[in-house]
């Protein structure tokens, strides 16, 4: 019992992680319509940049605060010089955008900071805790509180403010948003900006497990994506349930199933993607959606 | 509809029809002759080249051709190395090999289709990037049948003593044979019925469905197809690299393949060929400066091009054309061929005003890459 409640609760440590990217691509795909297969680049670069950052003798917390700021006006800018010329476009070109992007960021750190595996420091001490019999690191809980307190910061940004309003006018009806007035283009900068911020958060707590490299976001990228289609496009809390239960899944899946272990859990939630795919082909959470001719 | 705008862009010379088969008639006497007269090195490098030009050319049918991106492309190319190391270990037929090597891609790619289709849009992207992600680990667990992380290796394709040539010649006149049919194929696949029903879905599929082209139906054609073609590309890999590993199925080199895709022109046969040379020359040049800065060129490359050659190195020809005649009527740098059907598109989906609410430039958006942008050469291939 004990190993349950401790694969539970590492799982939603690491599914936190992916809830991270899976929301800041909700939060792409509501404002502008497009999946960004660049949000792991761009969360791998974030974490270089709080790594570099800490080397130069800046404490940890504030280094990783530095690269978030440093992170929202780089995903801001690109939204505005390059993804907005294909926006609202075909979106099969966007996405091709999107992974160029991808491909160029990750070159980017390769060339600055090599291939090799670099130490991030970890924010948590490296102790464990005993919960229920279970022996939990600090780390796990840690990770899944900061996420979480995350997720309900973003909540209240969008339902208690004005801010939050606009986006979400944005994100609805970008015309009607015009004509009342919303700075459609602002709005559309900041929403590129808050997930690279999520993206950067997902960066800096996973690079102290998985070390620093530039393909480190990969798998994360492929679990969020999954995390979407599972929990629906169209509903943030859907992913973040989906990127938990996938979390939770294929850590037991790899402990109690042989064949699977620990290198093929990847696996895991796309057999789930297919087995509900067959079943509610929206996703678990999303409403199905009525195109017209 | 894509014969007429063909016609208007191609110099009249190369109308005719004698032209046309002078053309083709050279082409085949170079690929018997040039393997002949070639040093192996440049001999091997055009095999890779062929071998890669099919991968894209798979790529092409499911993304340039229905608009489906497809992050996996490179997964089935690995699945027709192992099916073909496999076989040719076990000491089977060599034409069974080539059969299998092309029908269990096939049927995986099918199995994924139906279930990735399902969800529509961008789904088969994010399904698809998964299986390169997935398949590296399975090679590694599979050992009993890919050699593990170790790789397999698997010698057949060296030239038989009666031909008394040497193995880079031998290989690369397979690689001409099998790549050329392949193309061939396509092209046919492409400009008929099939090419016409995958048009209408990738510039509609509400319209699509509509017109009784089932949109679903197409998809996972298309995906399926395109899996096929990878398993023949990956049956030529070992005919010419003899080597495979979890390594070949590596997520960046599906990456790389997209890339090379658009960057060669997208739904375009002369843009599958461009996009092979691409792939395998790139990596060759940048490694004699800086093997580090590869990643990072070929995805600024792949921007640059998105940004200011949206049909790929194959429209530059008709795109050059386009601005000598447009130079003497006053409308400069139009937009490539195709723009006036992706304008068309645009206008039945009823998204054009939205362009002009965001305060976007308010000319029309840059035909997309996958646009048909009509290839003004492809029969010479």
């Amino acid at each position: 019992m004990g190993t349950f409640i401790q694969l539970v609760i590492d799982g939603l440590s690491t599914g936190s992680i992916y809830a991270a990217l899976a929301l800041a691509i909700v939060l792409v795909n509501q404002a502008t319509g497009l999946i960004n297969f660049a949000q792991g680049g761009m969360a791998v670069l974030s974490a270089y940049i709080a790594w570099a950052l800490n080397g130069l003798g800046i404490p940890l917390l504030l280094a990783i605060l530095a690269a978030v700021v440093i992170s929202f006006f780089l995903g801001a800018v690109i939204e505005r010089y390059l993804i907005r010329r294909f926006e609202r476009g075909d979106p099969d070109t966007a996405v091709v955008v999107t992974i160029g992007l991808l491909t160029l960021i990750t070159g980017f750190c390769a060339w600055i900071w090599t291939y090799n595996n670099r130490l991030f420091p970890s924010l948590f001490p490296l102790e464990t805790i005993q919960i229920a019999g279970a022996v939990i690191s600090v780390r796990s809980l840690g990770t899944f509180i900061v996420i979480v307190a995350c997720m309900l910061l973003l909540q209240a940004l969008f339902l208690g403010t004005k801010l939050g309003l606009a986006l979400r006018a944005v994100a609805i009806n970008p015309a009607s948003a015009a004509f009342s007035g919303v700075n459609v283009g602002r709005n559309l900068m900041i929403g590129w900006g808050l997930a690279a911020v999520l993206g950067a958060v997902a960066g800096v707590l996973v690079a102290p497990q998985l070390t620093l490299t530039p393909g480190m976001m990969d798998s994360a990228l492929v679990y969020a994506l999954a995390a979407c289609i599972l929990g629906g496009l169209s509903s943030p809390i859907g992913v973040v349930v989906a990127a938990w239960l996938i979390g939770v899944l294929e850590n037991l899946a790899a402990v109690y199933v042989p064949f699977i272990g620990h290198d093929l859990k990847i696996a895991v939630p796309f057999i789930l993607i297919f087995v509900v795919l067959f079943l509610r082909p929206q996703g678990l959470f999303g409403r199905k959606a009525v195109v017209r001719v | 509809m894509a014969a007429n705008t063909d016609l208007s862009n191609r110099s009249p010379l190369l109308e005719r029809p004698w032209v046309r088969w002078a053309v083709i008639g050279l082409v085949i006497v170079l690929m018997i002759v040039l393997p002949l007269m070639l040093p192996e090195f440049a001999n091997q490098t055009i095999a890779r080249i062929g071998v890669f030009a099919v991968a894209v050319l798979g790529l092409n049918v499911v993304m340039g051709y229905t608009g489906q991106v497809s992050l996996g492309q490179i997964f089935f190319v690995g699945v027709g190395a192992y099916v073909t190391a496999f076989g040719v270990n076990a000491d089977w037929n060599v034409v069974l090999v080539f059969v299998l090597a092309c029908l269990v891609p096939a049927v995986i790619g099918l199995v994924i289709a139906l279930a990735a289709a399902r969800l529509g849009g961008l789904a088969i992207a994010m399904v698809t990037i998964a299986l390169p992600i997935i398949g590296v680990p399975l090679a590694k667990r599979l050992s009993d049948f890919t050699g593990g992380s170790q790789g397999t290796s698997a010698r057949f394709s060296g030239a038989p003593e009666w031909t008394g040539l040497y193995d880079d010649q031998w290989q690369l006149y397979i690689v001409f044979l099998i790549g050329g049919i392949t193309f061939m194929l396509t092209r046919n696949l492409v400009r008929g019925k099939y090419g016409r029903a995958f048009a209408i879905v990738k510039g509609n599929e509400a319209v699509a469905g509509s017109l009784g082209v089932s949109p679903y139906r197409f998809k996972v054609l298309a995906f399926t197809i395109a899996s096929l073609i990878g398993g023949v590309s990956g049956f030529l890999y070992m005919v010419v690299i003899q080597y495979t590993s979890p390594e070949t199925l590596h997520f960046g080199h599906s990456i790389e393949l997209l890339a090379s895709m658009v960057i060669g022109g997208a739904g375009s046969i002369l843009g599958s060929l461009l996009g092979g040379v691409w792939y395998v020359l790139l990596p060759q040049v940048t490694n004699l400066i800086d093997p580090n800065i590869t990643a990072m060129l070929q995805g600024a490359i792949l921007l640059v091009v998105l940004f200011i050659l949206p049909g790929g190195l194959v429209s530059l020809p008709s795109l050059w054309r386009r601005r000598g005649r447009d130079a003497g009527s006053g409308r400069p740098g139009g937009p490539v061929g195709g723009a006036m059907k992706a304008d068309a598109a645009a206008s039945v989906a009823g998204s054009s005003t939205v362009g002009d609410a965001l305060g976007a430039p308010s000319t029309p958006s840059p035909p997309p890459p996958t646009t048909q942008s009509p290839p003004p050469s492809t029969t010479q291939s």
